[in-house]
């Protein structure tokens, strides 16, 4: 199953207050006019330029033993490795917001338009993670459709970079998704452009292979600990 | 004296018009140009940066307070250049070889430029060579670079190398940040500093001129 999603700006579904958050601005927060001006000004940029899309493909649970090794750089021990030996269903993914956005945040930043620019970059970094979102939601409908009884399984995403995977990984993951279908490129660093897009893997499966204690050496200096919240969500059925 | 407390408190709201005006105003008015610098716009960007540091304002003010401040640096740049004053410190600042992600980087430029540094803003895609080869032309004080990816950060350890081979290591200050990168990773290449955002580079940067002074 290779499918190819075209989502709207207003399919990511963004709220002003997880905006603000990524930005260390807490709710109680009284925002100055200007930053109200700001915002107000990056959102409106996010709508008209963004171009998000997805693309996925499943895969057999051996073929993705190799994407996953990829170059044999992975942590020894992750909870990836875990989660996907005990999945359902398997689908390699990328997304991305189209490369217009990108290009707008240098020119507001070459004409010394840093605050709007920020803003813009922090909107499209949230709208990013979104997406896989999304694309898993996507996933899962689609499997709920063929069958059923898929209808309880959980998909989350996961990408190279992250818990254990290394960013290396992307360039096999490449090898069998080629998202170039949909715009986006590798190079050698394994840096894709358009700069915001997310690859992975889409990882179906009952609620509780996706937990786990975030105790791995590399999860001390991870920044994001979003798994935490996908966790909770998770117990929370959402 | 009321015209520089009047610049220090637009540049606070982040009144770029008003502060490249009133610093127009002043200059005509035979202000010395490092009076203006310092006692409007610096005093205006430490209390920015005071209010930003106790969460009652947020990058995005920082930022168009900073606008406001380059701004009022392009009529005063030519007069301080004129009358022999030296800027705070050079910083040459780039993102590395490879790696395409500039918004932090460009965040460190411009809350230097905000605190009165010269920065020379090499992009992003920086070879080793470059930074060091304009850090050496420029005499600059620091060097500044950032990296988003872990594939990336080796070209980190190539700079201190090379600057050792140089012979800029001790005479030219290495800062590194971004997201992959630590203190200790910073310690294990060698380099004199690692900062965890655009405002701790500044705090960091303006501890080595303390150092040296």
């Amino acid at each position: 199953m290779r499918s190819i999603v075209c989502f709207s700006a207003e399919d990511t579904g963004l709220s002003r207050r997880e905006i603000l958050h990524s930005q260390g601005i807490p709710d109680e927060a009284e925002l100055s006019e200007n930053l109200k001006r700001v915002y107000t000004e990056a959102i409106e940029y996010f709508q008209e330029l963004a171009e998000p899309k997805g693309i996925m493909n499943g895969i057999t649970t051996s073929v993705f033993e190799g994407v996953f090794r990829g170059e044999g750089l992975n942590e020894e021990e992750n909870p990836v490795e875990d989660i996907y030996r005990k999945s359902d269903y398997l689908a390699l993914f990328a997304v991305t917001l189209g490369s217009v956005l990108s290009e707008k945040v240098t020119e507001l930043f070459g004409n010394g338009d840093y605050a709007t620019g920020y803003m813009l970059d922090s909107i499209s970094s949230c709208a990013a993670d979104k997406l896989t979102d999304l694309t898993a939601q996507h996933m899962q409908l689609e499997l709920a459709g063929r069958e059923p009884a898929a209808a309880s399984l959980r998909v989350l995403g996961y990408s190279p970079g992250y818990c254990g995977w290394h960013i290396s990984g992307q360039k096999e993951l490449f090898e069998v998704l080629h998202p170039e279908e949909i715009g986006i490129t590798l190079n050698e660093s394994c840096l894709m452009s358009p700069i915001k897009s997310v690859s992975g893997v889409l990882i179906g499966g009952s609620a509780e292979i996706h937990e786990f204690v975030n105790s791995y050496p590399f999860c001390h200096t991870c920044r994001t600990k979003s798994c935490l919240k996908r966790m909770r969500n998770l117990k929370l059925g959402q | 004296m009321e015209l520089l407390k009047q610049i220090s408190f637009n540049l606070q709201n982040g009144f770029d018009e008003a502060v490249a005006e009133l610093t127009k105003e002043a200059v005509e008015k035979q202000i010395p140009p490092d009076e203006i610098m310092n006692n409007g716009l610096i005093a205006g960007m430490n209390i920015v940066g005071e209010k930003f540091k106790n969460h009652e304002i947020f990058l995005p003010d920082v930022l168009l307070a900073a606008r406001a401040m380059n701004r009022a640096m392009e009529v005063l740049k030519p007069l301080l250049i004129k009358d022999g004053i030296p800027v705070r410190g050079k910083v040459v600042i780039g993102s590395v070889k490879d790696d395409l992600h500039d918004i932090g980087k460009n965040l460190v430029a411009i809350l230097l430029k905000g605190a009165g540094f010269e920065v020379i803003d090499l992009g992003n895609d920086v070879p080793a060579e470059k930074f060091i080869s304009v850090a050496a032309e420029e005499n600059a004080h620091v060097i500044g670079m950032s990296a988003l990816l872990t594939t990336t950060m080796p070209v980190m350890k190539k700079v201190v190398d090379m600057a050792k081979d140089e012979g800029l290591y001790g005479k030219v200050k290495i800062m590194v940040g971004g997201a992959p990168v630590s203190k200790e990773f910073a310690k294990e290449i060698g380099a004199d500093a690692y900062s965890y955002d655009g405002a701790n580079a500044v705090e960091t940067i303006e501890s080595f001129f303390r150092e040296d002074s």
